[in-house]
């Protein structure tokens, strides 16, 4: 099920939206479920619909 | 009215969040899913929830993540997470103690200056009292905890207190007495007592079980957060008692009524953190909240007994079946 708008509107990068001037911005790849931060090249997943927005269980943008 | 319920799928988060949405309102709910007990119980906690459409789940962590925009139209905060257990918050693991109680704490209250919050509304715990010289013990007595966990809940309900005098978020704080009932975490008393008795385990008991507790039963937990959202003084911190007080040997016998087994006991050593009686005075609670318990100990515990049995029988590595005609009591 794809992530609600409202719900996407909400999420940023926890790791870099503390940075001057970064919004933590994501790409959502609702296929694949995930989302994405291209500033600091890692994938947060989607699990059961719940977004899992900590660092640690990130994963490295490999493309 | 949006409320954001943080510790969503926790014992406690948990009830809050689907009382919310039983009475038709939106719940953003976040909790880090720490490994600090069984996911299991968790996930089936966040089952229940995500039956409801006015539900929206984060799996973050408050010491981490943006939290201005997940405070966006939110009208109260139930801040109910945090690193629990008295006994476990000594020694290296004090440092999830601080992270998950103190700086979370600050970060929600620091991102909450200048939104339109109507009320924070914090769990505090009885554990900031430490061993007092008299009881019940009023709002006014000077904390002294006795555990690292209770030095993290008081140093948290401070930041509350100051971030309300110095910019206005309107922080109220509540200290619950042993919270129990239904979905109570693994590693509290009831549960491991419950779950000894259904397996036919000895439970363990640490000190001679004339230590004492205000027992209150989860869902006059919940009562008085809708209370204090509506009416508690912000800046205020509000003692939430079951209304009575039971050692713990009272409580075997109940528990020997209501689950028709005699337990088993282990008697081991007192541990450092414990306190050995606690007791709320409510005078402030009923006053200016209007809050009164309502669940009795012995049903509650009939209630939490009726939830164990379903836990226990889905648990295929326990035996089965259980005795649920005792426990057939009316839920909520």
């Amino acid at each position: 099920m794809a992530l609600p708008k409202d719900l996407l509107e909400i999420l940023a990068c926890p790791k870099c939206v503390r940075e001057p001037g970064c919004t933590g911005e994501l790409e959502y790849r609702e296929t694949a479920n995930q989302l994405v931060c291209h500033h600091c090249r890692l994938v947060y997943r989607i699990e059961e619909d719940i977004p899992v927005m900590l660092i640690d269980e990130a994963t490295p943008l490999e493309e | 009215m949006r409320c954001l319920v943080t510790g969503v799928a926790g014992f406690i988060g948990s009830h809050m969040a689907q009382r919310l949405l039983e009475q038709g309102h939106e719940v953003i709910g976040v909790d880090c899913f720490t490994r600090a007990y069984d996911l299991a119980f968790k996930q089936a906690n966040v089952g229940e929830l995500k039956k409801y459409k006015g539900f929206q789940l984060v799996r973050g962590d408050l010491a981490q993540m943006q939290l201005l925009q997940l405070l966006e139209g939110v009208e109260v905060v139930f801040h109910m997470a945090a690193q629990a257990g008295v006994r476990s918050s000594w020694g290296e693991e004090f440092q999830l103690y601080l992270n998950h109680n103190v700086l979370s704490t600050q970060r929600l209250l620091e991102a909450c200056r200048g939104m339109r919050i109507w009320r924070l509304v914090y769990a505090s715990s009885s554990s900031v009292y430490g061993d007092q010289s008299a009881y019940p013990s009023s709002e006014e007595v000077v904390p002294r905890p006795v555990s690292p966990y209770g030095v993290t809940k008081l140093a948290a309900e401070h930041l509350c207190v100051l971030y309300w005098k110095s910019y206005k978020v309107p922080s109220v704080s509540l200290r619950y007495f042993t919270v129990y009932g239904p979905r109570q975490r693994p590693d509290m008393a009831f549960h491991r007592f419950l779950k000894a008795i259904g397996s036919k385990t000895p439970l363990t008991i640490y000190g001679d079980g004339n230590q004492s507790r205000d027992f209150t039963y989860v869902s006059d937990i919940v009562d008085a957060n809708l209370r204090a959202a509506e009416a508690g003084q912000p800046g205020k911190v509000y003692n939430i008692g079951g209304g009575a007080r039971a050692t713990l040997r009272e409580v075997l016998a109940i528990l020997e009524e209501v689950t028709g087994t005699v337990p088993l006991v282990s008697w081991e050593k007192p541990e450092p953190g414990d306190v050995r009686h606690t007791m709320a005075d409510l005078t402030l609670a009923k006053q200016e909240l209007g809050y009164q318990p309502k669940v009795a100990l012995r049903e509650g515990l009939a209630r939490q007994w009726a939830w164990m049995c379903e836990w226990l029988q889905k648990d295929s590595g326990l035996p089965a079946p259980l005795n649920l005609s005792s426990a057939a009591v009316k839920q909520e």
